[in-house]
């Protein structure tokens, strides 16, 4: 049994830069993160190599800085990591990011299961999952919550609705997007950060995957950013001094300002 | 006629009368100075007799803060940072008034922003320098953030990562004080010494003080116990930990460090105590420098933790080890790049291995998400006992949590959590202890079914405290005697010591009006 599980390279601020030309975000590696949701995918991938002997490998398309993300999901018990980087891939969208990731995956080998989290924080789209399925032309379900078991040819898996719970019998091999917050992600343990930074580590090139260069980074997007901005928000703070009576008529006063 | 700064104690003030100790006192009249001058007219107004207790935010544990009778100085609206300087070693200090909330503190120094309304011209080409230079912190580090730098000061606070940094002390640069007359004494490190112990200051108003220090020696552990004395020492040191009791500090300097770039936390699990203890021992020996913390939960705690788990949502999310560990360790790495962070948490390795660990039993937080998860986890603890003793509080309202504060030096380790765990069982009561393990230093937090069980776990702390005195230990390492620690204190010292201290306070406070309770009875040492 071979899993492989897509993570993405997210800012840990929410405060990014973007390019104004290309109007993408700029993505320095500097306090960057394993997107959270993939941090579910990445766990459940963990506890199904445990239950069945799965052998897992994570999944990246990046700047060469996502190396050190990727080291970090082998810290925490994955068999191995694959990144896929090459100015090529630069200013990809969903379509050509899932086709690079399916070109990825498909190099490496057969894969029964691909896991991934249900969106990215910062592009919040939640298409890769799905569009990886179709690149790589097997079924998918979103938004699994559990699955109660995995055999050879098929996984049975829940997905939350809105209304229900639905049970699935799902014909492998098959790609399944995680819900949010259906296990604790586990942290590195010092035995797992040792072995992630002696081990090997697999790279990959756009040369390296037999991919169509028309159909990489921002040449294969047909998505156009046009314009993004920041949201204004303010936020004002203010100290409440005095005593309990003036502080209370105080904290009145500005209930009764805002209301106004 | 000059508009009095006093106001009269009302319903309206109540919560003036009592701290986070919840002690409950008394006073006739309160006042909120925000200048020096306002403090030197309200000790003026008050003319020398009235007892004065002065207050922070009153976050103390140890009812320093708490007044018995007279006036509350309370000086939480003395609040303002005046300034910033830099040495030629280019280390920068913050000079501000007590009243500065720690949270202010820090959130000034972080986001390098300053109001600075009234600055000097130096403060603000200092300033100008600051927000170019690399990101510095404040290291002292009490749990309650909304404690004042002013009360920080008066009772030597400390924290987790005085591990690595020590107590408040080694970053109080400058202090003004008032003494009941209204005259100043202006204190800079590293300008005054005691002459063994002998120490003379002079005032801003040219009175020469003459000061016996007194005989004792101060414990060679983690200590907030009392007046700090040494041959030879900083004059500025006797007013660090003076819990409010030589004058009223009106302005303090504090030196700030450079922030580390990389910030690793890691939880070691274990499975028995004897492990535990090996491995804090061999960390603190391997001595490199870069541990802030080293931090203790014992198998209780692991327990109430996974109790509340299982019942209350609000802890669902808890992140908690297999049932197989009982014990864990808390440490911190402070590096300046990841690769050294790594050659750190590799030797702590080594050193749980050693123990009879296993490195695969730890959990390594290297992201802002994960180290607020070991943080949540920590804090989870005192959390859950509290909401223990409250509902046992309803049906038992007089029982309070009975948390200990006891320091003893590295030998006595071993021996000292043995005898808690052993004397806790005898008696079969409920206990969680947790803390500052790398300092010796755990809280024993006795947690009572009723009336009986607090009464027999007071006495049990007071049997602690003579023991670990006999060791050479501090009944109080970090919250001060305050008033609630003062019969544990004189367990410490000799009669002829409270004499002395005594002595020393009238030289500086002929009328005795500050702190009166606070560190010793005002009553027991007459002459």
């Amino acid at each position: 049994m071979k899993i492989a599980v897509c993570i993405k390279q997210v800012p840990s601020t929410n405060k990014v830069r973007m390019d104004p030309v290309t109007n993408t975000i700029i993505r320095d590696g500097k306090d960057a993160v394993i997107n959270p949701y993939d941090l579910f995918a990445l766990e459940l991938a963990i506890t199904l190599s445990e239950r069945y002997g799965a052998h897992v490998t994570a999944f990246s398309m990046g700047i060469p800085a996502t190396e050190s993300l990727l080291r970090d999901a082998v810290a925490r018990g994955i068999s191995g990591a694959v990144l896929l980087t090459d100015r090529a891939f630069a200013g990809a969208d969903t379509l050509a990011t899932s086709y690079t990731l399916a070109r990825g995956i498909a190099s490496a080998g057969k894969f029964d299961l691909i896991l991934c989290g249900r969106m990215a924080i910062d592009g919040d789209t939640a298409q890769i999952g799905p569009e990886l399925a179709e690149a790589l032309g097997i079924p998918h379900v979103s938004g699994v919550s559990e699955i109660i078991s995995l055999s050879e040819n098929k996984a049975i898996a829940v997905r939350l609705t809105d209304s229900a719970a639905e049970t699935l019998e799902i014909a492998l091999p098959a790609l399944l997007t995680i819900q949010k917050d259906i296990n604790i992600p586990r942290m590195p343990s010092i035995a797992g950060i040792r072995r992630s930074l002696a081990e090997g580590f697999t790279l990959k090139r756009a040369a390296d995957i037999s991919a169509d260069p028309r159909r990489l980074g921002l040449d294969g997007s047909p998505t156009q950013v046009v314009r993004t901005f920041v949201p204004q928000a303010d936020k004002l703070s203010e100290t409440i001094e005095g005593t309990a009576a003036e502080k209370t008529a105080k904290l009145l006063g500005i209930i009764g300002e805002v209301r106004k | 006629m000059a508009k009095s700064y006093l106001h009269l104690i009302t319903d309206n003030v109540e919560e003036y009368l009592r701290d986070e100790s919840r002690t409950v006192g008394s006073a006739e009249s309160i006042s909120f100075p925000r200048s020096e001058e306002d403090v030197r007219g309200i000790l003026r107004e008050l003319g020398g007799k009235t007892p004065v207790t002065v207050q922070g935010a009153r976050t103390g544990l140890a009812a320093g803060a708490v007044p018995f009778g007279g006036h509350i100085l309370n000086l939480t609206r003395l609040n303002r940072v005046l300034g910033l300087r830099e040495n030629l070693d280019g280390e920068f200090s913050v000079i501000l008034q007590p009243g500065v909330a720690l949270s202010v503190l820090r959130k000034c120094i972080a986001d390098k922003k300053f109001d600075t309304e009234g600055w000097d011209a130096e403060s603000l080409c200092i300033y100008e320098i600051f927000k170019e230079a690399p990101r510095k912190f404040f290291p002292p580090d009490p749990t309650e953030v909304s404690a004042t730098v002013g009360g920080m000061v008066s009772c030597n606070a400390s924290g987790a990562k005085s591990f690595r940094y020590g107590a408040t002390r080694g970053y109080v640069k400058a202090l003004r004080v008032v003494l009941t007359d209204g005259d100043v004494i202006a204190l800079r490190r590293g300008e005054n010494f005691a002459d063994g112990r002998t120490l003379t200051l002079m005032t801003e108003g040219g009175r020469l003080i003459k000061l016996r220090l007194p005989s004792y020696n101060v414990p060679a552990t983690k200590s907030a116990s009392g007046y700090y004395i040494k041959d030879d020492m900083d004059a500025i040191d006797l007013f660090i930990g003076m819990d409010g009791t030589l004058g009223v500090i009106t302005e303090i300097e504090v030196s700030l460090l450079p922030l580390s770039h990389v910030i690793w936390g890691a939880m070691f699990f274990f499975k028995d105590e004897a492990s535990c203890i090996d491995f804090v021992i061999r960390a603190r020996k391997s001595g490199s420098g870069k541990i802030a913390a080293l931090e203790y939960f014992d198998s209780n705690v692991l327990e109430i933790l996974r109790e509340q788990r299982r019942t209350n949502p609000s802890f669902s999310r808890l992140p908690l080890p297999s049932d197989e560990f009982s014990f864990s360790i808390y440490a911190e790495l402070h590096c300046n790049s990841e690769e050294e962070a790594a050659r750190e948490l590799f030797a702590l390795g080594e050193c749980m291995e050693a123990s009879g660990g296993s490195e695969r039993d730890t959990w390594v937080s290297r992201t802002a998400l994960e180290y607020n998860a070991l943080i949540g986890f920590r804090h989870a603890a005192p959390e859950c006992v509290n909401m223990i003793i409250d509902r046992r509080k309803k049906e038992h309202p007089s029982i309070t949590k009975l948390g200990t504060d006891l320091s003893v030096p590295d030998e006595h380790l071993a021996e000292i959590m043995a005898m808690y765990h052993a004397m806790l069982a005898e008696r079969n009561l409920q206990y969680a202890i947790w803390g500052h393990i790398g300092s010796n230093h755990v809280h024993v937090n006795i947690i009572p079914q009723d009336e009986n069980d607090y009464k027999e776990g007071k006495a049990l702390y007071n049997i602690w405290a003579k023991r670990i005195v006999k060791m050479g230990g501090a009944v109080s390492a970090e919250h001060g005697i305050g008033k609630i620690k003062a019969d544990q204190f004189r367990m410490m010292y000799e009669p002829v010591h409270f004499r002395e201290m005594r002595r020393l306070k009238l030289a500086l406070d002929p009328n005795g009006i500050f702190g009166r309770g606070t560190i010793f009875r005002w009553e027991d040492d007459d002459e």
